[in-house]
C-alpha cells in the first residue's frame, strides 16, 4: 500500500541539492511514499526573495504552486528541502488563519486566473517518514546495514524550526535536542554519535553572501564530528550540505584546520542500507568530498 | 513613493505604528519585553551593531533612520531561534528581515549597496524572468550586482574552489539549458500584482 504526495522538488534539486532529490526518489518507492511533482512549480523566494518582492511577493511565489498543486489534488504537498518547506507552510499557515492575506494572495493570483483556499497540508518529508512511514517500516527496509560507520547528525535549522514542534508541523521534534534523525541513522544500522551541535546554525544564506562571516559556524560544526571521531556528517538539508561541504577549504584555509569530512544526506545513508545503488539510486557521485568509507558499504 | 511616516520629535510613535501595521509579524512587536534571548541566541548577533532587542526599542523610540540604516538584518541567517525562544512569541526574525527589505527597497544606501541587497535583488529578478534560482546564471548577476565586472571577478576568484567542486559532481552543469519554468508570462503577471496591492497598501 503506497501513499500517494504532491511533490515539491525546489530549485536546489536542479542544482547544488541533486543528490538530496535523488536519493529521496530512490528511497520513497520502498517506504511506500509515491510522489507526483507539482507541475512547473517554481522559486519558493526562500530566506531573501523578499527583500525585493516584499512578504506578497513571495507569499505570491507559494501561493502559485499551491494553487497548481491543489488542481492536482487534495493529497499532502511534502518537500524534501527545508526552505521550500518553511516558506510554503509559512504563507500556508498565514493563508489558512489571515482572511485579509488570504484575500491579497488570491487577488495576486487571480491576475493569472488562479486561485487558492488554503485547503492543503504542506509538510516535511522528514516528518512523513516519521508520522506517516514510521521508524518501524523504515528498519524493515534495511537490507544491507551500515554497521561500524559513525555519523554525526546535523539537522540544521529550517527543517525544525519554527514548525517542526506545532501541531501543524506534525509535531514530530523538539527544537533543542530532536531524536528523529539520530533515529533514521539507528535504523540503518549505523551508529549516531552523540553530536550536541545537530541543530547549530551553518550561517545558511549569509554563507553564500559572504563566507568569511560565518566560516566560524562551520567550523563549530566540523570540530564536534571531529572530536566525536565521525566518518561522515548526515544532513536532510541541502543548503547546510552544501556550505559544510564546500566550505571546508576555506575553514582550513582560515584557521589552520585540516577538515575532510564527507556531508552526505541520511536518504543516501538509506538508499545504500536499502541495499539500492551508491551511484544510481544513492547519488553519491556527486558528494565533493568522496563518502567512499559509506560506498565500500554498499551491496557489491 | 515611500509611505512611511516621517517622525517629527523624540518618541513619535508614528513609526512604530507603521511598522505594528505594515511589517510581516510587526502587530506582535508591541509585546516585547526586552528580555534579549533575541540577541542572545543569534549565531550573529555579534556582528550586529544594535540586535534585534534593541532594535525593537529603538522602533518603539521612532529612531526610523538609525534602524533602516542599521546592519542588524544582514547578520540575520534565519536560524528561528529568536522566534522559537522568545517568550513572548514575537516573530523576531520576520520583523527583522521585514526592515530590512524596507531597507533595501526604499534606497538606505548601506542596505541597498551591501552584498545582502545585492543578492535580494539578483534573487528577485532571477525569480521573475525564469520562475527558478538556476544557480549558475543568478550567482553571475549576484557578483556583477556587488560591484560590476570588478565585482563579478572578484567575487569569482574567491569562489573559484567552491564552484569547481560543483561543476565536477554536476551540481553545476556547465551546458545545461538555464532552469526555468514553462509559464512565465502567468507568473509574471502574479508578482507584478502582488507588488500593485503591496505599493496600494504602502506596506513593506
Amino acid at each position: 500500500m503506497s501513499k500517494k504526495y504532491t511533490f515539491y522538488p525546489g530549485c536546489s534539486s536542479e542544482g547544488s541539492g541533486m543528490h538530496l532529490d535523488r536519493s529521496t526518489r530512490a528511497i520513497a518507492p520502498k517506504l511506500g511514499i509515491e510522489l507526483e511533482d507539482i507541475d512547473d512549480w517554481n522559486c519558493c523566494g526562500a530566506s531573501v526573495g523578499h527583500l525585493e518582492g516584499g512578504r506578497l511577493g513571495q507569499a505570491a511565489l507559494s501561493g502559485r504552486n499551491l494553487a497548481q498543486a491543489q488542481s492536482q489534488g487534495p493529497q499532502d504537498v511534502v518537500t524534501a528541502c527545508a526552505a521550500c518547506y518553511l516558506n510554503t507552510h509559512h504563507t500556508n499557515e498565514d493563508i489558512r488563519e489571515d482572511e485579509g492575506f488570504k484575500a491579497e494572495v488570491n487577488e495576486a493570483l487571480g491576475a493569472a486566473g488562479k486561485s487558492y483556499d488554503g485547503g492543503l497540508h504542506v509538510r516535511h518529508m522528514c516528518e512523513v517518514l516519521v508520522n506517516d512511514v514510521g521508524m518501524d517500516k523504515i528498519r524493515e527496509q534495511v537490507t544491507n546495514p551500515l554497521s561500524g560507520l559513525k555519523v554525526a547528525g546535523y539537522i540544521g535549522c529550517q527543517t525544525v524550526r519554527p514548525f517542526a514542534g506545532t501541531e501543524r508541523g506534525g509535531n514530530y521534534a523538539e527544537y533543542d535536542d530532536p531524536d528523529f534523525l539520530d533515529d533514521f541513522i539507528e535504523a540503518t544500522g549505523a551508529e549516531a554519535v552523540e553530536f550536541k551541535n545537530k541543530t547549530s546554525c551553518c550561517g545558511g544564506a549569509v554563507s553564500v553572501i559572504d563566507p568569511d562571516k560565518t566560516l566560524h559556524l562551520m567550523k563549530r560544526i566540523l570540530d564536534e564530528a571531529k572530536d566525536m571521531e565521525a566518518d561522515v556528517i548526515a544532513t536532510p538539508c541541502p543548503l547546510c550540505q552544501t556550505n559544510v561541504e564546500i566550505y571546508q577549504k576555506n575553514v582550513n584555509d582560515k584557521f589552520g584546520t585540516d577538515f575532510n569530512i564527507p556531508v552526505v544526506f541520511h536518504s543516501q545513508l538509506m538508499a545504500v542500507a536499502f541495499g539500492l545503488d551508491p551511484i544510481k539510486d544513492a547519488a553519491f557521485d556527486q558528494n565533493i568530498i568522496k563518502a567512499d568509507v559509506v560506498m565500500e558499504k554498499a551491496k557489491k | 513613493m515611500s509611505t512611511i511616516p516621517e517622525t517629527t520629535r523624540k518618541y513619535d510613535l508614528a513609526f512604530a505604528r507603521w511598522v505594528r501595521d505594515n511589517v510581516d509579524g510587526g502587530e506582535r512587536m508591541n509585546m516585547c519585553m526586552q528580555c534579549g534571548v533575541c540577541s542572545g541566541s543569534c549565531p550573529l548577533g555579534d556582528h550586529m551593531e544594535d540586535g534585534p532587542r534593541k532594535i525593537f526599542m529603538m522602533v518603539r523610540a521612532g529612531m526610523k533612520e538609525a534602524v533602516l540604516s542599521s546592519n542588524s538584518w544582514r547578520s540575520c541567517v534565519s536560524c528561528y531561534n529568536c522566534v522559537v525562544r522568545c517568550p513572548r512569541k514575537v516573530p523576531v526574525k520576520y520583523i527583522l528581515q521585514g526592515l530590512g527589505g524596507l531597507a533595501v527597497r526604499e534606497g538606505y544606501a548601506e542596505g541597498a549597496k551591501s552584498d545582502n541587497g545585492a543578492f535580494g535583488r539578483a534573487f528577485w529578478k532571477t525569480i521573475v524572468a525564469t520562475g527558478r534560482i538556476d544557480e549558475r546564471t543568478f550567482t553571475i548577476r549576484y557578483f556583477y550586482n556587488v560591484g560590476g565586472m570588478t565585482g563579478l571577478i572578484k567575487k569569482g576568484m574567491a569562489n573559484m574552489h567552491a564552484a569547481m567542486g560543483l561543476v565536477k559532481t554536476k551540481r553545476m552543469p556547465v551546458f545545461a539549458m538555464p532552469d526555468k519554468i514553462r509559464k512565465r508570462s502567468e507568473l509574471k503577471a502574479i508578482l507584478d500584482k502582488a507588488v500593485e496591492i503591496q505599493a496600494r497598501r504602502g506596506a513593506e
